[in-house]
């Protein structure tokens, strides 16, 4: 898949979940300080990036991915 | 004081003081840490204003929220993060950005954790090194300043304290939030609340400097789990009891001896974590407590009443029993029961009943009733012999209670003595005890309670008053030989320095090592004892031999040349017989001291307080008994005195039972010296002098067999 597909498709999963205006969702957005996620929205994350690429993703490495481009990078590796 | 510290003592003030308090990463839900913090701060009413920041809050609480702090319009004085651990260092950056120089970080997830964490919690120190700011925690409850020109509750406790002069810090979170429950039923205040947390940046240390100068505080309470520099906290301590006379009582956890057993020298094995830490405290004249209740029972004295400047008490009871179980605690603990003058005694004779004791400890009668107990406690003041007051009451049908609490509250107040009290009992006394704590007069459950808390206020006081006894250093020593001594065993790949070896390195620093020297020739030991003189001792040498005595190593007074060689060549042959196995080095020739009282010297390295000096009587005083003392290096005359009175056997040393006294100068002075050389040499892990020979007053001692572990 296309990086900016991927970009697109996690900016919409964090818009959902964290409910942002996708327009406010910077590229280099960190999910806690920048966009506000607390411990059970950064969770929920992860289950929704899993649904929306139809993947699964290895938890604990998961739980270290904090911010947009971090997001991209790794869910890249699972596609 | 490092450049550090410097900046700990100016930004300390601003924690304390803010005018306007950012608190970062904060949120609207309750029962949260980053929640409460907000709510906590703001019930107890801030003397500033509060800027809450939250990347997606508008508002929290009714007021306006910023998303990062740099956005925050305003200067912000202090900044409290609650962000989790992952993104504290951005926000840590930020507050450098916005020149924000005091900063409170509660978060956890850092040095506790191990890993990620170590590295995250030396990315803050960075930060905040970058910017000069200085930080409390990470992995704290936060912090808590009554003093109304304040009021902050920089912190997730469920309560604000009342306003007082007793300031706790706590390495523990946890251990706070019991402290302040505990506290509240007693009626307790505080002048400043702290959890340090990991310390990372501002420690217990940087904090007993702040609160010696705070004026709300009298009293430092600290509740440590782990002592990350021992003489920093030793001079700290010193520091604040010498220039504000402030009393420093610290509970340590951790009372086990773990490491202790492994050690490879007498010295190693009795000098246990905790006997160093016990060691290090009482030579810093730091309080140590065993526990919160005694934390807090010997807090009060300090910080209610005056401090006792004799031992003598008078006891004032309404019943027998009780008085006599607090005469029995009060002489075991130290203190002594005034002998009231006649005029007392008259005095008393007239105002109580003929059936009351008028003697100390006074009794005033199960039916006594306010007057009889403010009778008997203004003579008591009145007379020069007593120096404090402890009042007990058991509840008798005819007692009333708070009327009498009351009275005695008042009249303690008024007295220049110290007062404290027991009122004997739980329900039926219970108001009383509120009236007691109400007027901050001591109140403690049992009578025999009062006695340790006013012998520690009495000791503090008489310490203040001792002349301060600095060390100094002996000019005749040739450190740079001692050094190199031991740096060549290094080199050698030696783990410990045999007996010759070892003789030299304390020679050195002239300790009093008899004439000795090595002999790897039959004619070289007989010149060897010749110029030592006879007689002489001489011993086999060998890395393979451990008790030298058993393979027939050691010969005793050995009276001529033509002796020494032939007993060169029987060591030889003998030990060949019994160990052929071991390689011999050579033989030790050292003149044969006269009798006298063996002690043993040591040194032990610790990884907290660094090199310790260990002294006891030799044999069995050491083996069975255990009875030793240390100090921590260096080491006054002062204190080398006091570490040889202070062991349980020295009235052996002292002439006890009609035998000699001993040199007891020459052993501080070899206490002294062999301190200087556990500075000097940090090569040396541990040494035992074992033993050093001790003659009569004047005639000095010798040391005859060192150990020095490298």
């Amino acid at each position: 898949m296309e990086q900016e597909k991927v970009k697109q498709k996690v900016k919409k999963v964090v818009s959902e979940v964290l409910k942002i205006d996708q327009s406010e969702i910077e590229d280099d957005a960190n999910f806690i300080f920048d966009l506000g996620a607390d411990s059970m929205q950064s969770m929920l994350l992860i289950a929704a990036f899993e649904d929306e690429f139809d993947i699964e993703m290895e938890v604990e490495k998961a739980q270290e991915v904090q911010s947009i481009s971090g997001a991209i990078e790794f869910i890249s590796t699972y596609l | 004081m490092n450049k550090r510290a410097h900046l700990h003592k100016e930004n300390l003030q601003t924690l304390f003081y803010p005018k306007s308090v950012a608190i970062v990463g904060t949120n609207k839900v309750k029962g949260t840490v980053p929640g409460d913090i907000f709510t906590n701060i703001m019930k107890a009413e801030l003397n500033g204003v509060v800027f809450p920041v939250n990347p997606r809050e508008k508002f929290i609480g009714g007021v306006k929220t910023y998303k990062y702090v740099i956005d925050v319009p305003d200067d912000v004085d202090l900044a409290i993060i609650v962000f989790p651990s992952s993104v504290c260092n951005r926000a840590l950056e930020q507050c450098g950005q916005k020149g924000i120089k005091a900063v409170i970080i509660i978060s956890a997830g850092f040095k506790e954790i191990g890993g990620k964490g170590l590295e995250r919690e030396k990315e803050l120190l960075e930060i905040a090194d970058k910017y000069g700011m200085s930080f409390i925690g990470p992995n704290c409850l936060g912090v808590i300043n009554t003093d109304p020109l304040s009021r902050l509750n920089a912190s997730f406790a469920r309560e604000f304290p009342a306003e007082g002069n007793i300031a706790f810090l706590s390495q523990s979170g946890a251990l706070c939030t019991a402290v302040l429950d505990y506290a509240l039923a007693k009626k307790i205040g505080f002048s400043k609340f702290i959890s340090f947390g990991n310390k990372a940046d501002i420690s217990e240390i940087d904090l007993m400097y702040y609160l010696m100068e705070d004026e709300k505080t009298k009293v430092i309470l600290v509740y440590l789990e782990e002592i990350s520099d021992g003489p920093g906290l030793m001079k700290a301590a010193r520091d604040v009891m010498r220039k504000s006379g402030k009393p420093v009582l610290i509970l340590k956890s951790g009372r086990t001896s773990e490491g202790a057993s492994a050690a490879a020298s007498h010295t190693g094995s009795l000098a246990g974590s905790d006997e160093i830490c016990d060691a290090a405290f009482k030579q810093a004249g730091i309080i140590r407590c065993d526990n919160i209740e005694e934390m807090f029972n010997i807090a009060i004295a300090f910080a209610y009443q005056p401090v006792p400047k004799t031992n003598k008490v008078a006891i004032i009871t309404n019943a027998g029993g009780p008085g006599v179980l607090t005469t029995d605690a009060a002489i075991k603990q130290g203190l002594q029961l005034a002998k009231f003058s006649e005029e007392t005694t008259h005095v008393l004779k007239r105002s109580l009943p003929s059936t009351a004791n008028i003697k100390n400890p006074v009794d005033v009668i199960g039916d006594a009733r306010a007057d009889r107990y403010i009778a008997a406690m203004d003579a008591a003041f009145k007379d020069d012999d007593v120096d404090g007051v402890f009042v007990i009451l058991t509840p008798q049908s005819m007692t009333d209670i708070e009327t009498i609490a009351e009275e005695i509250a008042k009249a303690a107040q008024a007295s220049e003595k110290p007062v404290y009290t027991s009122f004997m009992g739980e329900a039926d006394v219970a108001a009383g005890i509120r009236i007691l704590e109400q007027y901050q007069i001591p109140h403690y459950s049992l009578p025999e309670a009062m006695c340790k808390p006013f012998y520690t206020a009495f000791s503090f006081n008489k310490m203040l008053q001792e002349k301060v006894v600095e060390t100094v250093d002996f000019t005749d020593v040739n450190k740079a030989k001692a050094q190199s001594i031991l740096t060549d065993a290094e080199k050698e790949g030696r783990s410990y320095l045999p007996e010759y070896m070892a003789a030299k390195v304390i020679e050195t620093y002239k300790l009093p090592v008899v004439g000795n020297g090595f002999a790897t020739s039959a004619n070289q030991a007989s010149e060897i004892a010749e110029g030592i003189g006879f007689p002489v001792v001489m011993k086999v040498m060998s890395d393979d031999i451990i008790h030298k005595f058993d393979v027939g190593g050691v010969v005793l007074n050995v009276n001529s040349k033509k002796e020494a060689e032939q007993v060169f060549n029987e060591i030889h042959s003998d030990v060949n017989k019994n160990m052929p196995e071991a390689k011999i080095d050579g033989i030790h020739i050292a003149q044969q001291i006269p009798q006298g009282t063996e002690v043993i010297l040591g040194v032990k390295r610790d990884p907290a307080f660094g090199p310790v000096i260990m002294f006891g009587l030799g044999g069995i005083f050491v083996e069975v008994f255990k009875d030793v003392s240390f100090r921590i290096a260096p080491v006054s005359k002062k204190v080398a005195v006091d570490m040889i009175t202070q062991i349980k056997s020295s009235a052996l040393l002292q002439g006890a039972r009609g035998r000699a006294v001993m040199d007891i100068d020459s052993i501080a002075e070899a206490i002294m010296r062999l301190s200087q050389l556990a500075v000097d040499c940090p090569q040396i892990k541990e040494l035992d002098i074992n033993p050093m020979i001790v003659l009569e007053k004047g005639k000095g001692c010798f040391v005859a067999d060192t150990k020095i572990i490298i």
